[in-house]
């Protein structure tokens, strides 16, 4: 059981956290070098054999699939979450107790900016500080190196508006009044009671103070404490996209559907069809690509019903709650099969497709390339001069029972013949290959993504900032504050705030 | 004027700042080897003088191209070298000491070179990159990748401090160790914030263009390292007090991987980001 608490501890510990951190990056790193979703041939014929072993044994090949990498996330899950469970009572605590002058101005001596004897109210107002609270501060010395100290509001006091704390490192238990007139705040010390415990009011046993006392008049305020929540909505919102980009992993549905203009063709299982109404590549004048363009229209095959539009690169169309992607494109042709001089069949291929021959088991004929301004080069490798169709070109090879008995270009009317068979490509045209995608959970990825840059934002911009000014007997202004971000440099800040205050009252003065 | 004309002043443009940054590297370097308190702030002036022109440089591009000038490797080199320059001038107002143009200014340098290396050809945009996410992804990353070349210098001015405790010219010149500190965590709180933002500027525009948002393209996954890496330095910094040379350490290393992210992954390793 013990044991088992302790694993549970490591789980949610932020030790944990930099450990997945680290193994994590390290697996990226080696997915962005080792080249993924090669074939098993692949690694065998680049890597040595005990390399090529050890990518196919820990799944390199497909890193961030591979379930070792999958498990690493979800503990990564795990710990943000257990991490955002903890803290959020913590958190809520400290919104509402964490903030009090009694507990920023323990220790005030040691985190002073700026001295003076004029009223520092203004010096509030600059820096964005409203909602300043006047008050007294009982400050009471703890003797001795152990001295643990339980302070509490004098009797009768309303705890409400009177916050008592001790701080054992600097040996000071302090009393805070809102009552401005009369040092009503008194300072109670029991020793070795147990520090930094709460105020128990009307409490009555104790031992008077140990140390000398100090009242002192104080302003206190506050800003930005929203800001502490900023660390805890960035890992809700991590959470929030690794929830959303592995939901939509294992549940959207993805198809791809390619063709020429008047194909209809079903959309995977979805029950929908997709009819390519046009398709049309824009070129400018240097004959680079402007831009792909599908009219599409999708019909639901049960209903009937139709919904049209047109999808081009970074403009995807949406019907039917369904994602339609411009995505690539190719050279499609006509295929005519005939025998002893008679059309034996008609075959639309893109580049890449084979044809078999009907008649005649194991014949086939499979379209490599297209080159529609086709040019051999010096060295016979065929290329294409420009993109427009001006001299097609068709890349073949003939087939007979998996082996290669014939490769070569045709160009113009050329056929070819195979024993008494004939084989004719014409009407070269493009094809569209439209990518179809609904993943509903890309929105809630998108959503952690807002979360997270909100968060650092709040994290890093809007950090909570404490600003007091104590005055002490002589009547001086002692003007401090606390910002656990910006450390000393805050100090600086508040320098810097009140000496640019002190030049402008000059100048108006003046 | 023509785009051709626009073009032509570009060139002489960048070729200005390319001296204005050099003479300012040379006069920091002055400033520091010399003591010659003077040559550091004609060198910070030259600076703003170079940013200026910098910026003139840009914007005749982006008139003389008929677009963003950030789509291709010499376009982001100059945007780099400028996002760190911006940065540079934003931090060296803020927290006035000329001394950070020492360490800055080799940094934007050795990138503007690598720039001039590039070719300066201004070509047509493919369709994927035909988006109004272009000017928002990569502005972004100008300005995380600036920031984090900010914390990088200020990052090998602290390691250089420690060691150079008995100096009196650096005592005087360059901010107390703690501050140092805390200036390379703005810096790279700012950087960390922008990357984000380019990340998911990213996967929004990719999700347009290419029908999904995350693709473990290797640039896309090298982004990822480098926030990952920067994560961490914040984590440990916040949690475990990791600060001051162990932080510094860390802000250099990151610097590396964004260095890497950029130039690394488009010349060493092909993906689909390989225009950029």
């Amino acid at each position: 059981m013990k044991q088992l608490k302790k694993a549970g501890k490591f789980l949610c510990s932020m030790k944990f956290a930099i450990i997945l951190l680290v193994v994590l990056a390290l697996a990226c790193t080696v997915g962005s070098v080792i080249p993924q979703g090669e074939s098993a041939s692949w690694y065998t014929a680049n890597y040595s054999q005990q390399m090529a072993g050890a990518v196919m044994l820990f799944g390199l090949d497909d890193i961030f699939h591979c379930w070792w990498f999958i498990v690493l996330t979800l503990f990564l899950c795990l710990n943000l979450l257990c991490c955002n469970i903890l803290h959020f009572p913590k958190l809520i605590r400290r919104m509402k107790q964490g903030f009090t002058p009694a507990k920023s101005i323990s220790g005030w001596d040691g985190k002073v900016a700026a001295e003076t004897k004029r009223d520092p109210e203004k010096l509030f107002a600059k820096m964005g500080f409203r909602n300043v609270l006047s008050g007294r501060l009982a400050v009471c010395r703890i003797a001795g190196e152990d001295a643990g100290a339980e302070a509490a509001a004098g009797p009768g006091q309303n705890v409400g508006a009177g916050v008592a704390e001790v701080d054992q490192d600097a040996g000071t238990a302090v009393a805070w009044s809102s009552q401005t007139a009369g040092a009503e705040a008194a300072v109670r010390m029991e020793q070795n009671t147990g520090a930094g415990e709460a105020v128990r009011s009307g409490q009555t046993a104790g031992a008077e103070a140990a140390g000398p006392r100090q009242e002192l008049e104080v302003r206190y305020a506050v800003k930005n404490k929203i800001g502490i929540w900023g660390a805890w909505l960035c890992h809700f919102g991590m959470l929030v996209i690794i929830a959303g980009f592995g939901l939509g992993q294992m549940l959207k549905t993805e198809y791809t559907v390619y063709g020429v203009p008047g194909q209809t063709k079903p959309i995977g299982d979805t029950g929908y069809e997709l009819t390519i109404d046009a398709f049309e590549v824009k070129l400018r004048e240097d004959a680079t690509v402007d831009q792909y363009t599908s009219a599409l229209t999708v019909t639901d095959s049960q209903t009937g019903r139709k919904e049209s539009g047109e999808a081009s690169v970074n403009a995807p169309l949406s019907l039917f709650g369904m994602k339609l992607y411009q995505n690539s494109t190719g050279w499609a042709a006509s295929l005519d099969v005939y025998k002893d001089g008679e059309k034996l069949q008609e075959e639309l291929l893109c580049a890449g497709e084979y044809a078999a021959v009907k008649d005649m088991e194991g014949l086939a004929v499979v379209l490599n390339a297209f080159y529609p301004d086709f040019y051999e080069d010096e060295s016979g490798q065929p290329m294409t001069l420009s993109p427009y169709l001006k001299n097609p070109g068709y890349l073949y090879s003939i087939y007979y029972h998996d082996k290669i008995v014939g490769m070569n270009v045709l160009t113009g009317n050329d056929k070819i013949t195979v024993e008494d068979y004939e084989f004719v490509f014409h009407d070269p045209q493009q094809y569209t290959l439209i990518q179809a995608k609904r993943d509903p959970f890309s929105l809630l990825a998108a959503a952690g993504g807002v979360m997270v840059l909100f968060s650092l934002i709040l994290a890093f911009y809007v950090h909570p900032r404490e600003l007091w000014a104590v005055r002490d007997g002589d009547g001086i202004w002692h003007i401090g504050g606390k910002s656990r971000k910006a450390g000393t440099m805050y100090l600086e800040e508040i320098k810097n705030a009140w000496a640019e205050l002190e030049k402008e009252e000059t100048k108006d003065g003046k | 004027m023509g785009s051709e004309q626009f073009l032509k002043l570009e060139n002489g443009l960048f070729t200005a700042v390319m001296v204005l940054y050099l003479i300012a590297m040379v006069l920091y370097f002055i400033f520091f080897a010399v003591k010659n308190v003077k040559a550091g702030r004609i060198a910070g002036w030259i600076m703003t003088a170079g940013f200026v022109l910098h910026t003139a440089a840009m914007v005749t591009r982006g008139i003389g191209a008929g677009r963003l000038p950030l789509t291709n490797q010499y376009e982001f080199a100059t945007s780099f070298a400028w996002g760190i320059c911006l940065c540079f001038l934003i931090f060296l107002r803020k927290y006035k000491f000329q001394a950070l143009g020492t360490f800055v200014t080799p940094v934007i340098f050795l990138i503007i070179g690598y720039a001039a290396m590039q070719s300066r050809e201004v070509r047509e945009l493919m369709p994927a990159l035909r988006s109004n996410w272009l000017g928002i992804h990569v502005s972004t990353a100008i300005i995380s990748y600036g920031a984090f070349g900010v914390s990088f210098a200020v990052s090998l001015m602290f390691l250089l401090r420690r060691k150079m405790r008995d100096n009196a010219f650096w005592q005087e010149h360059i901010p107390e160790e703690q501050k140092l500190d805390i200036i390379s965590y703005r810096a790279v709180s700012l950087g960390f914030l922008f990357l984000t933002f380019v990340i998911i500027t990213g996967a929004i525009w990719a999700e347009r263009a290419w029908g999904s948002y995350w693709s473990w393209d290797p640039k896309e996954t090298w982004s990822l390292i480098t926030w990952i890496i920067y994560a961490l330095y914040l984590h440990l910094r916040l949690s475990k007090g990791w600060k001051n040379k162990s932080a510094a350490l860390f802000a250099v290393i990151g610097f590396v991987c964004v260095i890497f992210t950029y130039i690394g992954v488009n010349t060493l390793i092909p993906g689909i980001h390989s225009y950029a």
